[in-house]
């Protein structure tokens, strides 16, 4: 029989004490050893980048179909038609943002989709493109806009920071002083008076081609204020209606027909809403035409427009004058009371005020710098 | 004759047992090391501002009012000098249509543009 | 009487066991190297992007038909004069936050060219600080179209570089 009396328990504790023990140490080196391989965190910066890029970068994308207005002019109601949020002016003028892409993307909301983009999940499906926190920062002039959530301060995050300048819509202001320069005031002892505007969507578009410096009304807002009329009050003055003449050189036509389109009905005295017609006017009146009415109207296929407003006073007088409207505003005849387009006879008496590059005319766009900052976590 | 006392020898073979597993293990690791690259190595490596910049310059350099050749030969010394990258282009006017062909090559990426006016 | 040491055979098999697993771990564990990920490239693609973008807006012309600033600012800068126009508005441009913290990017701009005999030269249009050699830079560079160089009124191309990095 063996004799193991010696082979108790104190020895083989402690050899097998320390076996164990060793054996536990090594066991806790192997998680160092498959560091190498553990699954990639998510690349914050990655998507952070991809975000800068595509705001700064690309125009954005909107759905492919007639009538073809740009993501941006797209109402609250129609909002699912936009499909890719870009703040560039184009594909062609990467880092120069357009001012209404940058207004309607911060025009944030976070329960009402009447209001503006839903966040997060307008922003997500249409930018971020996966589950991520994120915000997005516009420094301008001094003004911070942002959209999402506060950064955190603990955790890191992914970022990128891009510098851009962001491209001013262009705005023409009519007041006294350029009245009395360009004879817009006519002292005819008429009750009726009548005022045009020039808008040559093909002249625009071809004078300037770099849509850096472009005004282009189909796709960008543009303003025009007409001020200072307290100065010429009779006392009332109204604004009866607003016509619209279309000239079409190839086949040779001109049609005129009132503005039905509310969304491009004018706002009178610095008054927040659209007036609708007629209305009077004491000081001031401000034509915002939506980009959309000059859309259809070129999809149409015409580029010249008038816009003709008429105004009725209460004493016969002077007041802003530049059309002589033949026969008369209700059955104006807009071959007889501009020009021609066929034959390109012009009526002589009238001098519309033509919305051109000329910086004394209007007021062009401008560049000017900011910065952008995209953080995503 | 008195045999070695063995009794204990299942400890070291354990002990062994466990070393061979551990180099079994490194040896798999290091044969499935993942070589890879991140996105911010690809956005640098690619030269999208690269290229765009000597597109815009070299449309700006068709629109001088003299001094064509000597403005393609600035853009295309200094680039071989100071950015290691091929860049060649013509104005062809005397071909009908005119066209204008870009070149660029930087040694990684090559890119060719033809514009054709009709 | 016999000491019966029997056990100590278990002892002794226990520390050479332990002792061979230790020393295959040490050896293992230093002979696998961890793949750490490149971290220094996120930094550099961020630096890469926001100089190449202030050197961009600085050859944005603000209006058409006018000069950029960087045309000016090229045409204007004699070869040994530091350019402060270029030094504060490149400054601002890349260290301004949306926050109201400023980051802390500094540079320096050469402008390259090219002169007789096709050599090509390089003057310093500014810096904020001497390159000491121990900063982790990176290069961004602009092409600039200019029409007059150096007191010669003719078109030329120009290559401004400007190396970033973080303090």
């Amino acid at each position: 029989m063996t004799d193991d009396s010696g082979a108790l328990s104190i020895d083989f504790i402690a050899g097998f004490t320390i076996f164990l023990l060793a054996f536990i140490w090594v066991l806790s080196m192997i998680p160092g050893l498959l560091i190498g391989l553990q699954a990639y965190t998510i690349d914050y910066d990655a998507v952070a980048y991809r975000t800068g890029v595509m705001l700064v970068e690309d125009p954005g994308e909107q759905v492919v179909a007639y009538p073809y207005y740009p993501w941006q002019s797209y109402g609250d109601q129609e909002k699912e038609k936009a499909i890719r949020f870009g703040l560039a002016v184009s594909k062609d003028t990467p880092n120069i943002l357009l001012q209404d892409k940058v207004n309607r993307f911060f025009c944030v909301t976070t329960s009402d989709p009447a209001v503006g983009f839903v966040y997060p999940k307008d922003y997500k499906d249409r930018l971020i493109f996966g589950d991520y926190r994120f915000n997005i920062s516009l420094l301008d002039q001094g003004q911070t806009l942002s959209v999402g959530d506060v950064r955190p301060v603990n955790t890191s995050y992914g970022y990128i920071r891009r510098v851009v300048k962001i491209k001013s819509d262009s705005n023409a202001t009519i007041d006294n002083p350029y009245m009395t320069t360009h004879s817009f005031i006519k002292s005819d002892p008429v009750l009726t008076h009548v005022f045009s505007i020039h808008i040559n969507n093909s002249k625009l578009l071809g004078e300037i081609i770099n849509p850096a410096y472009q005004i282009d009304p189909p796709r960008e807002q543009m303003t025009i204020n007409i001020t200072d009329l307290d100065d010429f009050l009779q006392p009332t003055v109204t604004l009866t209606a607003i016509k619209i003449c279309t000239m079409v050189k190839n086949p040779s036509s001109a049609t005129c027909y009132p503005l039905t389109s509310s969304l491009s009905y004018p706002y009178v005295d610095g008054s927040n809403t659209r007036t609708s017609m007629p209305a009077p006017v004491n000081e001031n009146i401000s034509l915002r035409f939506n980009p959309q009415y000059f859309n259809d109207r070129i999809s149409a296929g015409v580029g010249d427009i008038f816009i003709v407003l008429r105004f009725d006073l209460s004493n016969p007088g002077l007041f802003l004058n530049n059309t002589q409207a033949l026969p008369d505003f209700d059955t104006m005849n807009a071959e007889t009371t501009f020009f021609n387009p066929g034959t390109g006879i012009v009526n002589p008496n009238t001098t519309p005020f033509d919305y051109n590059y000329y910086p004394e005319n209007v007021t062009q766009p401008r560049l000017r710098d900011a910065v952008l900052e995209v953080a995503v976590w | 004759m008195a045999r070695l006392n063995d009794d204990a020898q299942w400890i070291v073979l354990m002990g062994f047992i466990v070393s061979f597993s551990f180099f079994f293990l490194a040896l798999v690791i290091n044969q499935s090391t993942v070589v890879g690259q991140t996105t911010a190595e690809s956005v640098i490596e690619f030269p999208k501002n690269d290229i765009r910049d000597v597109r815009e310059a070299i449309g700006k350099s068709m629109k001088v009012s003299s001094g064509f050749e000597d403005v393609r030969s600035d853009i295309r010394i200094i680039s071989m000098n100071r950015k290691s990258a091929v860049v060649n282009y013509t104005n062809s006017s005397a071909t009908s249509p005119a066209t204008i062909w870009i070149h660029y090559n930087n040694g990684v990426t090559e890119y060719n543009e033809t514009w054709t006016k009709f | 009487m016999v000491k019966n040491d029997g056990g100590q055979l278990y002892t002794i098999e226990g520390f050479a066991a332990g002792l061979i697993m230790i020393i295959t771990a040490y050896l293992v564990v230093n002979a696998t190297s961890v793949y750490t990920a490149g971290d220094t490239h996120i930094n550099d693609m961020q630096l890469e992007a926001l100089g190449s973008d202030a050197l961009r807006v600085m050859d944005i012309p603000v209006s058409n038909d006018e000069h950029s600033l960087m045309q000016d600012i090229i045409e204007d800068t004699d070869i040994g004069v530091n350019n402060l126009t270029f030094g504060t508005t490149f400054s601002s441009l890349v260290n301004n936050k949306t926050g109201s913290s400023r980051d802390h990017i500094q540079f320096t701009a050469n402008v390259s060219y090219r002169s007789t005999g096709d050599t090509i030269d390089s003057y310093l249009l500014n810096n904020t600080r001497n390159l000491s050699g121990g900063e982790h830079s990176v290069r961004a560079t602009k092409w600039v179209i200019v029409d007059e160089l150096h007191g010669n009124v003719q078109p030329r191309a120009v290559l401004v570089e400007v190396l970033l990095w973080r303090d």
